[in-house]
């Protein structure tokens, strides 16, 4: 078990700069999770602490050690590939074993370990198979317990799960989440999914065109996005946007956009009053009203989607389409008009331009 | 249903018109080989489509090298296969190790040397025949087995290193990456991963240069004209030296040196055009 630090790490392809000036601590047996949409430089950067790609500047170290001159083998790492990198001619034991193989390890002390990582993994059926033979779900299943088998300081995966369908994904991702509380191994995990790092990781690592947008637990980042990018990227359906200007009149304070629609605003919000902001609300935080009040803005239906548990609606409000996410059934009919209550404590202001959140 | 059936058969039949002309022109020598290699010595120019009494008699007079054209037939079939099985095995040590480095250890200047071997199939291997005879002149190696094996791999490996490099770069360079990670140093990648990977390949390009190096005769002709160090095939060509050609005999003798190469190329069919082919078209 290992911490891992990034310090004002650079990476460049020729003359292009692809990483600027990274830098971030992993603490030892954390389950961090380097998300962002794809050429935002996650897989780059996790590829660089395998040591398989060069560090153009700054330092990554394992432990305190820094290892940009050390060699992947050296590393103490194991890494999961989403094409899941099984040696096609060998059996899943012999996957499992090779590393421990190439250090001349005790053949009973690898044959040992095997066993333990495919009890594990419940693979014990297929030892003997070669992975041609096994489904997508077991192949993965066999690559983390070729990572297993190293017992490294740190496991390294990159976008594991996506290769697979929906439902085993699910299933993978409580797998993976599981091995990691039982065997605490610090992890990096590099996905586009936000879902898959919302749900799997202890922080979050949010990464854009080469650049840290936010770093912070799951929640945190869902209550309090850094910047209108955090914002719509994390949580899904995606938070709603609209830009108008904030409006304070004694104790109230609203956001006023395109055609006069008038967006609620919690009275001791930052902001002053006719300044242009951004004005995001997340879909669960908009609510059905009972009828119209000051406090309501009307809005016009145009899709209702039930799923069961919970309805989506897709309404028209002024200029704009807005999502809203009810906790149950509605009425609502397409073509209907409704009143869209706001939980103000919830809603996020944004400076247009800069796109920073606007604190208090 | 019916269309389509229709279809199918007129598809076969047009497959069908080309198909047996071409089996015919190709079987048809072969055909004139088992002929005169079956008929006693006086039918061999009957014009009979079958001899009236076929006969092993030819074999056995080769076999027990009955001939003057025949004196050294045992030890020039083991020079060919000699030769052949070097040329096959050097073929493939240098082919296949070009092929790592520049595709998997990505090399400096692997592009260049990919061209430069690419630029020596401008130049026809007839042309350098006799440079090459200066060549191995030069180097005291006329007449010695070597001067045809260097020869041979020297023409055998640009090809196979384009096979191979074009066979490697599609394996997955995950593979490589996860066995880095595992810790092998590249001649464990190579041995552990690359080679039981590429066998296919490897299988398809040893035979290549094999069967180049039996069916060689111009420089085989050139470099080696002592009887003893010969090949059969250039051993083969001496029986026209002669009006009076013993041509069953030849015949025979020509049968059984094509017998190799038929019997490795059955054996290993079933990689011969997967290996050659792959890589050929990126999927």
């Amino acid at each position: 078990m290992a911490s891992v630090s990034f310090r004002n790490v650079e990476k460049s392809f020729g003359s292009t700069r692809i990483i600027h000036g990274i830098g971030f601590d992993i603490a030892d047996g954390e389950f961090t999770v380097l998300v962002g949409p794809s050429g935002c430089g996650k897989s780059t950067l996790l590829r660089m602490l395998a040591g398989l790609e060069e560090i153009s500047g700054g330092t990554i170290a394992i432990d305190d050690h820094i290892v940009n001159d050390i060699e992947s083998k050296d590393r103490d790492i194991a890494m999961v590939f989403q094409s899941y990198a099984l040696y096609p001619h060998m059996t899943v034991a012999d996957n499992m074993g090779f590393s421990l193989r190439l250090r001349k390890a005790d053949p009973a002390l690898t044959k040992e370990r095997v066993a333990h990582a495919a009890r594990i993994l419940n693979l014990g059926p297929y030892l003997e198979r070669y992975p041609r033979e096994l489904s997508g779900g077991q192949r993965q299943r066999v690559a983390m317990g070729r990572a297993i088998v190293r017992d490294p300081k740190v496991f390294l995966f990159d976008e594991p799960l996506s290769n697979l369908d929906a439902k085993l994904r699910v299933a993978m991702r409580a797998e993976i989440k599981a091995l990691h509380q039982r065997l605490k191994t610090t992890t990096v995990y590099v996905t586009h999914d936000q879902v898959e790092a919302m749900t799997m990781a202890d922080r979050i690592v949010v990464m854009q065109e080469g650049r840290i947008e936010q770093i912070g637990t799951p929640l945190e980042l869902y209550d309090h996005p850094a910047n209108l990018f955090v914002a719509q990227f994390i949580g899904s359906p995606a938070m709603n946007i609209v830009s108008g200007t904030l409006r304070r009149d004694g104790g109230q304070a609203w956001v006023e956009a395109d055609g006069g629609v008038r967006w609620p605003v919690g009275p001791t919000s930052a902001g002053q009053d006719g300044q242009t902001v951004a004005y995001g609300v997340r879909p669960g935080d908009l609510g059905v009203g009972r009828g119209a009040d000051a406090r309501s803005v009307p809005a016009e239906v145009i899709v209702v989607e039930p799923t069961g548990a919970e309805t989506e609606l897709l309404v028209q409000v002024g200029a704009s389409q807005f999502v809203v996410v009810l906790h149950g059934r509605t009425q609502a009919q397409p073509g209907g008009k409704i009143h869209l209550s706001v939980d103000t404590g919830a809603v996020h202001l944004f400076d247009p331009t800069s796109g920073t959140a606007l604190t208090a | 249903m019916k269309a389509s059936t229709l279809r199918k058969a007129s598809a076969e039949a047009k497959l069908l018109l080309i198909g047996i002309p071409l089996a015919i022109w190709t079987l048809l020598p072969i055909y004139h080989l088992v002929l005169f290699a079956l008929s006693p010595k006086e039918q061999a120019v009957s014009g009979k489509l079958w001899p009236d009494n076929p006969t092993l008699h030819n074999f056995s007079m080769v076999f027990h090298q009955q001939h003057h054209y025949l004196g050294h037939f045992w030890l020039q079939m083991w020079n060919s296969v000699l030769i052949a099985v070097a040329v096959g095995a050097i073929t493939l040590f240098i082919a296949t190790s070009a092929a790592f480095a520049i595709s998997r250890l990505r090399v400096k200047g692997g592009r260049t040397i990919m061209n430069l071997a690419l630029f020596t199939y401008f130049i026809p291997a007839a042309f350098l025949a006799v440079p090459m005879y200066k060549t191995m002149g030069n180097y005291g190696l006329l007449n010695s087995q070597w001067a045809l094996i260097l020869a041979m791999v020297t023409i055998a490996t640009p090809y196979s290193i384009w096979v191979l490099k074009q066979a490697s770069d599609k394996l997955p360079i995950e593979l490589d990456e996860a066995a880095r990670i595992d810790g092998a140093t590249p001649l464990q990648l190579f041995r552990l991963v690359y080679l039981p990977l590429m066998m296919p390949s490897l299988v398809a390009v040893g035979t290549y240069a094999l069967l180049l190096a039996w069916n060689e005769y111009l420089y085989a002709f050139l470099l080696l004209s002592d009887d003893k160090s010969t090949t059969l095939g250039v051993a083969l060509g001496s029986f026209l030296s002669a009006d009076d050609s013993p041509w069953e005999l030849l015949m025979t003798t020509g049968l059984i040196y094509a017998l190799p190469p038929a019997a490795i190329y059955y054996v290993f069919k079933r990689y011969m055009v997967g290996g050659l082919t792959a890589g050929a078209v990126k999927s």
